[in-house]
């Protein structure tokens, strides 16, 4: 073997072994280039979805921001008819605040007025409770007299009590004497008159009422009972026919007899014969009175 | 008495040596390529191919 060879062996050897170091190091230190393009990769994908979000956010923004311009354009053309409305409104107030000024100057002379007013109201009233005092001051006086008033008012009362009740017994009394006289004048024919008072209102001097009157009741003879001396008339208690009423009998201007009541009935009545001159008879004539 | 061998001759390196230098070198190289090779199969999953 040459000397040459042995020189090329060992550079071989030497090289050899200083490229396969420079190889192993290279490629134990050499990035994963797989691992890195995986990573990219799903950067890249991570990022596109991203921007895809980002973008339909951007469009819901957009969305949305027109949705709010169109709501705000809409609130502004509330908000200018409101102002329109409110400047309508200022102008209104304005005009009723320059009327208002008016009424509070025409106030303030009506105060003016009512001011004065109330001084000569004032003067009135001290006039008017002077007056008062006068007129509490005659209240008093008065009220002194109605209570002396009263005091003889109830003297007064007790007396007329005590004559209403002498009133009451002579009223009962003339009752029972008026129903005694009329009982009385009955079977003459006559009633009792209604008594009217002696002393007239007028006061002129009057004659007093006769204490009599006529009946004036005129009937027919209905039937006649000679037998037992009955007579039948053709009025009764309608007409005002009482028991022991006197009726007198008359034919052609004749004095027959006298009937005196004795039953009375609504329309006809019964009596008993008395002073019969002549028997009478059917259709005689029979009056209280001649 | 024995004689001495003779210093004049000139050592000669047996060619075994030279042989081995250059299994060593192989060895490397190899070693060097199963490396690379495995390398490359752990991260891109072939060796000869594009992933």
């Amino acid at each position: 073997m040459s000397t040459l060879t042995k020189v090329l062996i060992v550079l071989l050897t030497v090289f050899s072994i200083f490229l396969c170091g420079i190889v192993v190091t290279y490629v134990a230190n050499a990035t994963n280039q797989k691992e890195r393009a995986d990573k990219l990769d799903r950067d890249w994908r991570a990022a596109r979805t991203a921007r895809e979000a980002a973008q339909n956010d951007l469009a819901a923004a957009k969305d949305q921001a027109d949705q709010m311009r169109r709501d705000i354009e809409a609130q502004m053309s509330g908000l200018k008819v409101t102002i329109s409305d409110l400047e309508a409104k200022l102008a209104s107030v304005q005009r009723e605040n320059t009327q208002m000024a008016q009424r509070v100057r025409d106030m303030g002379a009506s105060v003016q007025q009512a001011n004065e007013l109330q001084s000569s109201q004032m003067q009135l009233a001290q006039v008017a409770q002077q007056q008062v005092a006068a007129l509490e001051a005659d209240r008093t006086r008065l009220s002194k007299e109605l209570a002396e008033t009263d005091h003889a008012l109830m003297e007064k009362m007790a007396i007329v009590a005590q004559l209403e009740e002498k009133t009451r017994q002579l009223i009962e009394a003339n009752q029972d004497l008026e129903m005694r006289l009329s009982q009385y004048l009955r079977q003459y024919g006559k009633a009792a008159a209604t008594p009217a008072p002696v002393t007239q209102r007028t006061g002129l001097v009057q004659p007093a009422a006769p204490v009599a009157r006529d009946i004036n009741l005129n009937a027919r003879v209905t039937a006649v009972d000679i037998r037992n001396a009955l007579a039948e008339l053709s009025i009764g208690s309608a007409a005002g026919v009482r028991p022991d009423m006197r009726f007198h009998v008359t034919r052609d201007q004749q004095f027959v007899c006298d009937v005196r009541i004795l039953e009375v009935g609504p329309d006809q009545s019964v009596g008993i014969l008395e002073r019969i001159q002549v028997p009478p008879r059917i259709g005689d004539a029979a009056a209280t009175n001649l | 008495m024995s004689p001495m061998p003779q210093r004049s001759a000139k050592i000669a390196v047996p060619s075994n040596l030279y042989t081995a230098i250059l299994a060593v070198a192989f060895g490397a190289v190899l070693a060097t390529a199963a490396f690379v090779a495995i390398q490359c199969y752990s991260q891109y999953g072939t060796i000869f191919g594009m992933p």
